[in-house]
């Protein structure tokens, strides 16, 4: 255990050094930010019929999105993974005596926690003191953000599960661009970054319920909100553990066939 | 321009040499793309209009502003990367041959896969278009033409700018996605439904009102003024100090060595 939070600490570190980088990301995501929550404010100004989420939860919905947007996306590349895959040096990783999967996972793990936290403190402190409509709005009460808090720890687990899922499907398919970038957009969309779940067509809202995508960030931000209640709150953080357990156990196993059959060219 | 053909011809070859990989990405592209129009669609299944503008009025938009994003990331690509040509030292080479720079540096890379975000823009241009009951006439056609034309002389613009920028910082900044990327997500609507300082910005600064607003009003019969239906003419007065500053960055040019 002690190797594994090793390489926590070694890439949550160097991960930090990179401020300019999220100071790009910031305004970036202050700009999206701003242009959802005017789309949405144009919508419910010429709206009609009845609205899953009222104008305030939703405005704190999209900065919360936004703030933690390195930690709950799908698109992210740990592109260190991906080399050693294309160049071979990954059976430099294979002669260590650890097991690889949770080693790429402690790395993934402190990559995007050092991203998110770099990012997300001065979005949430800038985002809370804006003007009325445009703010964040505090927690709806003290129970619900408590829940929140560990629900997107949790979340946060299941999406590092299943960013360690890709580079192990590359390994599989030896071509980085194509089922992982399909897969990884569809996860996107699936899990409420782009569009809120609640505002999905029927149909799809169907699907997600199956899928463990609005289990990472959706199922906290919604918590937070108040648009669901602590008890079905305590409910979705059951099904977190048990797609965090399935993710996990899927990525373990594939990666062990995975390895059984690896053939590294030379190099 | 007849290299420019030439050089694109030899990327593309080069593209299809990896087929696979390129088949893939090609139909990731079409899903990425459905992703943008996705939030259009799912917001218009609960409400139904966004301050007068409906789902095929908005997506007339989307398509236009698209299909100039995506025409600059097909046939501009090398512009987009231009950092890299600055800090790789592949500049001075192409300064030593005697073309015109720009459109040495448009060929130096291209990407053609995004073809499939150029086409996938197009179908839902025309399904818009058929969806919209809109009264034909000739300065309507012009009209819409010179949308989907100052849509790529808008990008073009901004590219060339964001690569002016490196002259100075070597570097290409992150920050740019905010007018390149960001801006193309928000022209995507409208831009009458964003706020008064937003349009101000957006219209004066970056003018991307003459692209996806003031011609849409007038091909969707919200507005009889002729003088918007050549409003994106516009954008070609705005291509000149453009062209300008870049010129100027490559007069002081001094090379980063290596």
């Amino acid at each position: 255990m002690k190797a594994y939070l090793t390489y926590f600490k070694l890439k949550f570190i160097t991960g930090l050094q990179y401020r300019a980088a999220a100071l790009a990301g910031i305004s970036t995501q202050f700009f999206f930010g701003f242009v959802y929550i005017m789309v949405y404010f144009a919508f419910y100004k010429s709206g009609s019929g009845t609205l899953p989420m009222d104008m305030s939860s939703l405005t704190s919905y999209i900065w919360l999105n936004q703030a933690f947007y390195a930690l709950i996306t799908h698109f992210y590349k740990d592109n260190e993974i991906y080399n050693m895959i294309k160049t071979g040096n990954i059976s430099y990783e294979l002669i260590r005596p650890k097991n690889i999967f949770y080693m790429w996972y402690f790395k993934i793990l402190g990559q995007r926690y050092s991203n998110v936290l770099l990012r997300s403190i001065p979005i949430i402190v800038v985002t809370i003191l804006l003007p009325e409509p445009y703010n964040l709005s505090l927690p709806i009460s003290f129970n619900a953000f408590i829940l929140s808090i560990i629900s997107l720890i949790i979340g946060s687990l299941l999406i590092i599960a299943l960013s360690t899922l890709y580079p192990i499907i590359t390994l599989l398919t030896m071509n980085e661009k194509g089922v992982v970038n399909i897969f990884v957009v569809i996860a996107d969309l699936l899990s409420g970054i782009i569009v809120p779940i609640p505002f999905f067509p029927p149909i799809l809202r169907k699907i997600s319920i199956f899928l463990p995508f609005q289990y990472i960030s959706d199922l906290p931000f919604r918590i937070y909100v108040g648009n669901i209640n602590i008890h079905d709150g305590l409910i979705g953080l059951g099904i977190q553990f048990i797609w965090l357990f399935i993710i996990i156990l899927i990525g373990y196993k594939l990666m062990n066939y995975n390895l059984k059959r690896v053939v590294v060219q030379g190099g | 321009m007849k290299y420019y053909f030439k050089a694109l011809a030899l990327n593309l070859k080069s593209e299809l040499e990896y087929r696979t990989s390129f088949i893939f990405s090609f139909i990731s592209q079409i899903i990425i793309f459905f992703s943008y129009y996705f939030v259009i669609l799912s917001l218009f299944t609960k409400f139904s209009n966004i301050k007068g503008f409906t789902l095929y009025e908005v997506l007339l938009c989307f398509s236009i502003v698209q299909f100039g994003y995506s025409f600059n990331e097909v046939f501009a690509r090398g512009l987009d990367k231009f950092d890299n040509l600055i800090i790789q030292g592949g500049f001075d080479r192409l300064l030593l041959r005697p073309k015109n720079i720009i459109i040495q540096v448009l060929y130096n890379e291209s990407d053609f896969v995004k073809t499939s975000r150029l086409f996938h823009a197009l179908i839902i241009l025309v399904v818009a278009i058929t969806h919209l009951n809109i009264k034909w006439n000739i300065i309507k056609i012009i009209c819409l033409l010179l949308m989907m034309l100052s849509a790529i002389i808008i990008f073009f613009s901004i590219f060339l700018l964001a690569a002016s920028y490196c002259f100075i910082t070597v570097q290409g900044l992150e920050v740019r996605n905010v007018f390149t990327d960001g801006g193309k997500h928000m022209a995507q609507y409208p831009i009458g439904i964003f706020s008064k300082g937003f349009i101000y910005f957006f219209t004066f600064i970056i003018p991307y009102a003459f692209v996806n607003y003031y011609p849409l009003l007038y091909i969707l019969g919200k507005s009889n003024k002729t003088i918007y239906a050549f409003s994106p003419l516009l954008l070609f007065i705005y291509l000149i100090p453009c062209l300008i500053i870049f010129y100027l960055g490559v007069k002081r040019y001094g090379s980063v060595g290596s």
